[in-house]
């Protein structure tokens, strides 16, 4: 009997092709960010209103991941950019290879900004580098302030923490000091905002952090 | 759920280091697994269990070691029988 001692990642051939992305992102100057969070959080509706407030021009495109149907490509096609649809047909989060595939045939030089929305999911999501520069984590104010003690792996390798549907505060108990207390306590230097989609409250500030040259953090 | 995916790849890890022992059976792996890697330790334990059956490796023990607040899914070690 012998007992040989390893330091082998199980996720190693996930992280040998996020590398091989992250590389390709770097030489043609593409920032690409991962948007991570539970199903309903508002990803798809941020994302369509960033769309809509980009002028015509801007080199983006989007890669959105679902379980089942390819309604939020419906959803943010209608904008004029580039959008892919990666069903996941079962797969509960996305992975490297799938953005690797999504992104056969598009010109990366033609990009400057690749925004990715992860499967609606705040576990799984966590564990797969897709090569983003920064992830970025939603909270809805539905969802209550706990939820980055609950899910600490995400909230403790986001870069960004955005809360989202501030419009319902009025409605909903959410203590929007403890929400960013608990992600803080597991991450000091997250970024934190706040808006709401609907009615384009902080949009601006969020539109100026995608627009930021800032490194905001690697993964 | 995603713990099946991640004992499969588990697997696949283990046959590759094996790979380069060859003859040798594994008797035990050693896994680290951080609080924060986005695996659960029970999860990941009941379908390693499942899969490891099929996987012409079987009887091959998992040992699991949790590390508060790290990020870490590595293989950290390999038991093999080798006489
Ligand atoms: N009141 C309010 N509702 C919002 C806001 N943002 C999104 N919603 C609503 O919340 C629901 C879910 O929004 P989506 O954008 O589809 O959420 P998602 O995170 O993309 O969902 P999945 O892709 O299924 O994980 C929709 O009915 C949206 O209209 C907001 O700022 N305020
Ligand atoms: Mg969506």
């Amino acid at each position: 009997m012998s007992r040989i001692p390893l330091e082998r990642k199980v996720l190693g051939e996930n992280d040998r092709i996020a590398a091989g992305l992250r590389e390709r992102f770097a030489a043609h100057q593409v920032r690409c960010l991962n948007l991570i969070s539970s199903p309903g959080s508002g990803k798809t509706l941020l994302l369509e209103k960033t769309l809509g407030s980009f002028r015509p021009d801007r080199r983006v495109a989007v890669l959105t991941g679902d379980i089942q149907t390819d309604n939020d490509a419906v959803r943010l096609g209608r904008y004029g950019f580039p959008v892919r649809q990666i069903t996941t047909a079962g797969a509960c989060h996305l992975d490297a290879r799938m953005v690797d595939r999504a992104l056969e045939g598009w010109q990366l030089a033609g990009l400057d900004l690749l925004l990715i929305e992860n499967v609606g999911n705040l576990v799984c999501p966590t564990s797969y580098d897709l090569g983003e520069e920064a992830k970025i984590v939603l909270l809805s104010v539905t969802e209550g302030e706990d939820k980055p003690l609950k899910y600490p792996g995400i909230f403790s390798r986001a870069s960004l923490m955005v809360l989202t549907k501030i419009d319902l505060l009025p409605y909903v108990p959410f203590d929007v000091g403890k929400a960013v207390e608990y992600a803080r306590g597991l991450n000091p230097a997250m970024d934190v905002m706040e808006l709401s989609a609907m009615t384009g409250q902080g949009l601006g500030n969020w539109m100026a952090w995608l627009d930021s040259a800032a490194t905001h953090g690697m993964p | 759920m995603h713990e099946m995916g991640i004992a499969a790849s588990l697997l696949d890890a283990i046959r590759a280091e094996l790979a380069r022992y060859p003859g040798a059976r594994a008797t035990r792996a050693g896994l680290r697994l951080g609080e924060y890697s986005g695996v659960d330790r029970e999860s990941l334990s009941f379908c390693y269990g499942v899969l490891v059956e099929d996987s012409g490796l079987a009887p091959l023990a998992l040992d699991i070691e949790f590390e508060p607040r790290g990020r870490d899914l590595d293989l950290i070690y390999l038991e093999l029988d080798d006489e």
